[in-house]
């Protein structure tokens, strides 16, 4: 579908279109497989993997906000022995030529890093990304927050694999900029931003908050702008790739993100809205690079303009 | 949307064009009932809708209490408009042709068992319908409900307004080897649970859970099961059988 303009090399892999799911709004693939051509898109990035087991947080665990939604999930899932035997597999098998990024979760610098072992014998995975974004999960953005710890683990995660390495950044810091660069800096391939942003919403009847972990991340159309002025500021900081994530539901919203510095795009929420959604945003951009005397998708990526004053 | 009536307070009857999912539906199923990304006001979110009634041409039939921005919206509707429908999903109501069953409806838990009795009764079963509402004025039309069910409904309104003086649960009478199916208010879920445990009577139920994708990716939409466990309503429910699930909070 995705036609030889969205066609890029991004941390050494071949992305057929820039349009990728992102993690925690698409499982583990299988759960789309009947919706959506998954083999169609750039790729998924899987919902987080843990060393053992996570069951999750306490209900409600979503709510909608205005223009947008409010989760706390509190990174259920499989774990990581029933990934490699469960999920993995079905990945494998039926997604050639989407590239599979694997979310990686932990408590410790010693827990990423298993994950990442656990996995480097393993075909089908692509890359990881390295989620030190979650506000859902106590100590959840200790590594995003923290530039020393967030040095030390990137540096350590770079020992134990060669494939793409891909930080997921947190909003939630005064200057994403140095964040960036301390990724850059020790070894990380690019950078997803942004994850959510950390709220709450209180049912005023009852006195109490709508989400049973208290706070949640907000995600959907309302975080747009600040994902995009994030990715803008993260593409300022450093020459490596960018996946911008936050908010998109068009094409027009994607290719804010791409010209503002992001060389690929994950679709989240919309999903929810319409799974159709990722299909829809790749054939509009493929319009719009189509329109461009240079109709190259990589000559968009950070290709804003500003007017002097 | 081919027909929209109001059929009690607050409370329409929806008919939506949509021959696949009437053909593919099941009793207990529910569809997701969105706006699409194009849509810039609320609800953002698709929301989950039991499926009521279906026909051989190709409509789907809902029942829509005014609650929130998503139900409003879809109140609002006009004849003609087009919302995005994803669906059937989820485990529908499962029993067997020679079992006796009694459907035990709160509010609008009534959608799914409008849809359940008119197709058991249409196939000669032994199916029957106990439907509860807070008041008079929010008691779906009789008539109506005797239309798609083939049968009566026993009415109980909490202020005898309507049908009989007091809650639903009252009208239920213990009888060995009869399953009851359960769909409405949490509370009234609850009360059904230790009613058919004291009488030893198998108990399914439809439970609801704020929803996001309705497929099993997201895993917001979980209910705590007898063994700890998290289990999905979109998947592995919206229906299970009530021993399996955690009733002490």
């Amino acid at each position: 579908m995705a036609g030889s303009v969205l066609a890029q090399t991004v941390f050494g892999l071949r992305f057929q279109g820039p349009v990728l799911l992102a993690s925690g709004t698409c499982g583990y693939g299988e759960e789309y497989a009947g919706l959506i051509p998954l083999d169609d898109l750039g790729g998924l990035v899987t919902k987080a993997v843990s060393l053992e087991p996570r069951p999750g947080n306490p209900t409600h665990r979503i709510a909608e906000t205005p223009g947008g939604m409010i989760n706390a999930i509190g990174l259920a899932n499989v774990g990581l022995a029933r990934f490699r035997a469960e999920k993995l597999p079905w990945l494998r098998d039926h997604l050639q030529r989407a590239q599979v990024l694997v979310n990686v979760v932990g408590d410790s610098v010693d827990d990423f890093a298993a994950v990442v072992a656990g996995l480097e014998g393993e075909e089908g995975v692509a890359g990881y990304e390295i989620n030190v974004s979650c506000p859902n999960v106590k100590g959840g953005t200790l590594y995003g927050t923290d530039e020393q710890a967030l040095a030390g683990l990137v540096a350590r995660l770079r020992q134990e694999t060669e494939r793409p390495l891909i930080v997921k950044l947190t909003p939630n810091v005064p200057d994403i900029g140095l964040y960036a660069r301390v990724c850059e800096q020790e070894g990380a391939d690019g950078l997803s931003a942004i994850n959510t942003f950390p709220g709450m919403l209180i049912d005023v009847e009852r006195r109490r908050p709508v989400i049973g972990n208290v706070s949640g991340g907000v995600s959907g159309p309302s975080i747009l702008p600040m994902g995009v002025y994030l990715t803008w500021k993260a593409a300022a900081a450093v020459s490596i790739p960018i996946i911008g994530v936050g908010g998109i539901r068009s094409a027009a919203d994607a290719l804010q993100y791409i010209l503002a510095g992001a060389d690929l795009i994950q679709i989240g929420t919309a999903l929810f809205i319409d799974p159709a959604v990722a299909a829809d945003v790749t054939r509009g951009i493929e319009e719009f690079v189509l329109r461009q005397p240079e109709p190259d998708l990589a000559a968009l990526v950070g290709s804003l303009q500003i007017p002097s004053a | 949307m081919a027909d929209k009536q109001l059929v009690a307070e607050e409370t329409w009857w929806i008919e939506l064009d949509s021959p696949d999912i009437a053909r593919a539906s099941e009793p207990g199923q529910f569809v997701m009932v969105g706006f699409g990304c194009g849509n810039t006001g609320a609800p953002l979110l698709p929301r989950p809708f039991s499926v009521a009634w279906r026909s051989d041409a190709g409509r789907v039939g809902l029942l829509v209490r005014e609650f929130g921005s998503g139900t409003a919206r879809l109140a609002r509707l006009h004849l003609g408009e087009e919302v995005l429908l994803l669906g059937p999903l989820g485990r529908p109501f499962q029993f067997g042709p020679d079992e006796p069953v009694i459907c035990v409806a709160g509010g609008v838990g009534l959608a799914p068992f409008l849809f359940l009795v008119g197709q058991a009764r249409r196939a000669g079963l032994d199916v029957s319908l106990l439907y509860g509402e807070r008041d008079a004025s929010r008691v779906f039309d009789p008539a109506l409900i005797e239309s798609l069910c083939g049968t009566e409904a026993e009415i109980w309104t909490e202020d005898g307004g309507a049908g009989n003086a007091g809650r639903v649960l009252e009208g239920l009478t213990p009888a060995v080897d009869t399953t009851v199916l359960g769909c409405g208010p949490t509370p009234m879920l609850h009360a059904l649970f230790q009613f058919t445990r004291e009488h030893d009577m198998p108990l399914q139920v439809s439970v609801e859970e704020h929803m996001g994708c309705g497929v099993g990716t997201c895993q917001g939409c979980v209910v705590r099961a007898a063994d700890g466990s998290w289990r999905k309503s979109c998947t592995e429910g919206p229906v299970f059988n009530a021993a399996d699930l955690d009733w002490g909070r």
